[in-house]
């Protein structure tokens, strides 16, 4: 019997969707101060919980959190959980075996109430804990994007 | 409730990965047959509510070509996203506010049109999470095991326990997915590792499924069958974006179950609920879940688990059906949980019945790290 993709074979969405989402002036801000090696947060005036990235209004109190609330974190963190990744999904739907296993940390910075996802480097699986301090690492030259945070590593 | 409602009839598939029927076969048999199940026909039904997510589906609209299946030609008809439970909670107001008496609700997903954890990427921030490109449900998953493991000096074998009592349910299960009667700890530990300490077995098998439920108000359900299954209580609810909660913790599922203890009148639920049929998508899950519904004490779950008393034969039941573990046809898998339990509460168990079942507790979930969730309390005529 013909597998169900030999009989009609669909590989992708019939368009390309680039997506033109609108970020508002909190995530603009904050992907553009990447380029000054400064992270964002934006500090509930009500509540004071702490948003990195920076939303626009407070998911706890629904407080409008204005520009004036975005604060300047330190890019140092504390990890508060972790896992060692040994697949990836390649975007096609396929587990590739990462040849050299990954670490992702869940990383609260200084200052900040969220908790972000990231590659950490520059320690062994074994050797991580909870509680482990980390810090950024900019790539070389910082241009305003998402990939300027390269990832984050022990201090 | 202002009014009773009751489950009188349900079908489900058997779930398996790649089945070779159209997604429009398999709702119309397990619709069919959930409508002989009830002794209904489909003139009798006043309304329909479906479930299904147009990703998972592979189209948007995702309803379509399905309102012959789920007998809904020129019917009321609605579908509502992700778990089948939303739908069950959506089709239970329908009939309390007495416009509608008699209503099917169905879900279902066929995993095998397109890897299900490659989707979960997309319903991470656009902006943010995708951009940095690290996560997805199973990588989530890990880094909420190893909080919770940490927390609470919880094991890897722990985990191993917990899948092995529902892989091992599954194998009674017709319907279930994983055929691994004699799965082991051993096996489950050596099978391969994903994101550390999320193994192939400690995740939910990829699964093609669909069930159906038909409710009814009172009066008609007691003209259809002498063996309703009544809701006693329902509550729901869901927690912040994965940044901005604490993962190691199901908070939402608590409040959730305590709603509908609320409402059913159940104080002691350990004591008072004879089984519980949850949806655990992976092992370390099932152990926050005890904990969530108030089975045992924070961080106490692994004790349930390590001295057997979550087993069919415990006592306090979980999952005798195999849960989620067992099979995971996405948005069918916590109405089939209503489904186990209303069959567990009928003596319709089989193979995998557990005695004197009075009063169920059934859970549904969708979400990277179970964010949110719906609980029913289900009660025969007795209870």
């Amino acid at each position: 019997m013909k597998s169900k993709s030999e009989i009609v074979e669909v590989k992708a969405l019939p368009f390309a969707a680039g997506f033109n989402w609108s970020t508002g002036f909190q995530m603009q801000r904050f992907i553009q101060e990447l380029a000054n090696r400064k992270i964002l947060g934006a500090k509930c005036p009500e509540c004071g919980y702490t948003y990195v990235p920076p939303r626009s209004r407070c998911g706890k109190c629904y407080t409008k959190i204005g520009e004036e609330n975005l604060i300047n974190l330190s890019g140092k963190g504390t990890l508060v959980g972790y896992t060692t990744a040994y697949v990836k999904l390649d975007g096609q739907g396929n587990f590739q075996d990462l040849e050299e296993p990954g670490i992702i940390g869940a990383i609260k910075l200084e200052n900040a109430d969220s908790t972000i996802f990231m590659p950490l480097e520059g320690i062994k699986p074994r050797d991580v804990t909870e509680g482990l301090k980390v810090e950024v690492q900019w790539r070389e030259e910082t241009k305003g994007e998402l990939a300027d945070i390269r990832c984050f590593k022990p201090t | 409730m202002i009014r009773r409602v009751a489950i009188v009839g349900y079908a489900q598939s058997h779930h398996q990965h790649n089945m070779q029927e159209t997604r429009e076969d398999m709702v119309f048999e397990v619709c069919k047959e959930a409508l002989h199940h009830a002794g209904i026909l489909r003139e009798d039904l006043d309304t329909v509510v479906t479930a299904s997510t147009d990703f998972l589906d592979g189209r948007t609209i995702s309803s379509v070509f399905l309102s012959m299946a789920v007998g809904a030609f020129l019917k009321d008809e609605s579908k509502v996203e992700e778990d089948g439970t939303f739908a069950l909670y959506y089709a239970l107001m329908k009939i309390l506010t007495g416009t509608h008496d008699v209503a099917l609700v169905e879900a279902h997903t066929q995993g095998s049109t397109f890897n299900p954890h490659q989707i979960t990427f997309y319903t991470l921030d656009p902006l943010f999470d995708r951009q940095i490109g690290v996560l997805n449900d199973i990588a989530a998953a890990a880094l909420q095991a190893r909080m919770y493991m940490n927390r609470y000096s919880v094991s890897e074998e722990h985990l191993a326990m917990a899948a092995v009592k529902n892989i091992t349910n599954a194998a009674e299960n017709p319907c279930a997915h994983r055929k691994m009667p004699n799965v082991s700890v051993e096996e489950v530990m050596g099978s391969k590792v994903f994101y550390d300490p999320i193994r192939e077995l400690m995740m939910s098998p990829i699964s093609d499924g669909a069930c159906a439920l038909i409710l009814a108000s009172e009066e008609r359900a007691k003209e259809i069958t002498d063996k309703p299954v009544w809701i006693e209580g329902v509550g729901s609810c869901q927690d912040p974006y994965l940044r901005d909660r604490n993962i190691q913790n199901l908070d939402s599922l608590q409040m959730a179950a305590r709603t509908a203890y609320k409402m059913a009148g159940v104080k002691e639920p350990f004591s008072e609920l004879d089984v519980a049929e949850v949806s655990e998508k992976f092992a370390h899950e099932e152990l926050m879940i005890y904990e969530a519904l108030g089975l045992c004490q924070e961080g106490q779950g692994k004790n349930l688990i390590k001295r057997g008393t979550t087993r069919r034969d415990g006592e306090m039941p979980v999952n005798p059906s195999g849960g989620a573990l067992g099979a995971d046809p996405i948005c069918a898998t916590g109405l089939i949980r209503v489904i186990e339990a209303a069959k567990q509460i009928r003596g319709e168990a089989g193979g995998y019945q557990v005695p004197g079942v009075h009063r169920a507790l059934a859970h549904g979930q969708f979400g990277i790290c179970a964010q949110k969730n719906t609980v029913f309390i289900l009660g025969g005529n007795g209870s």
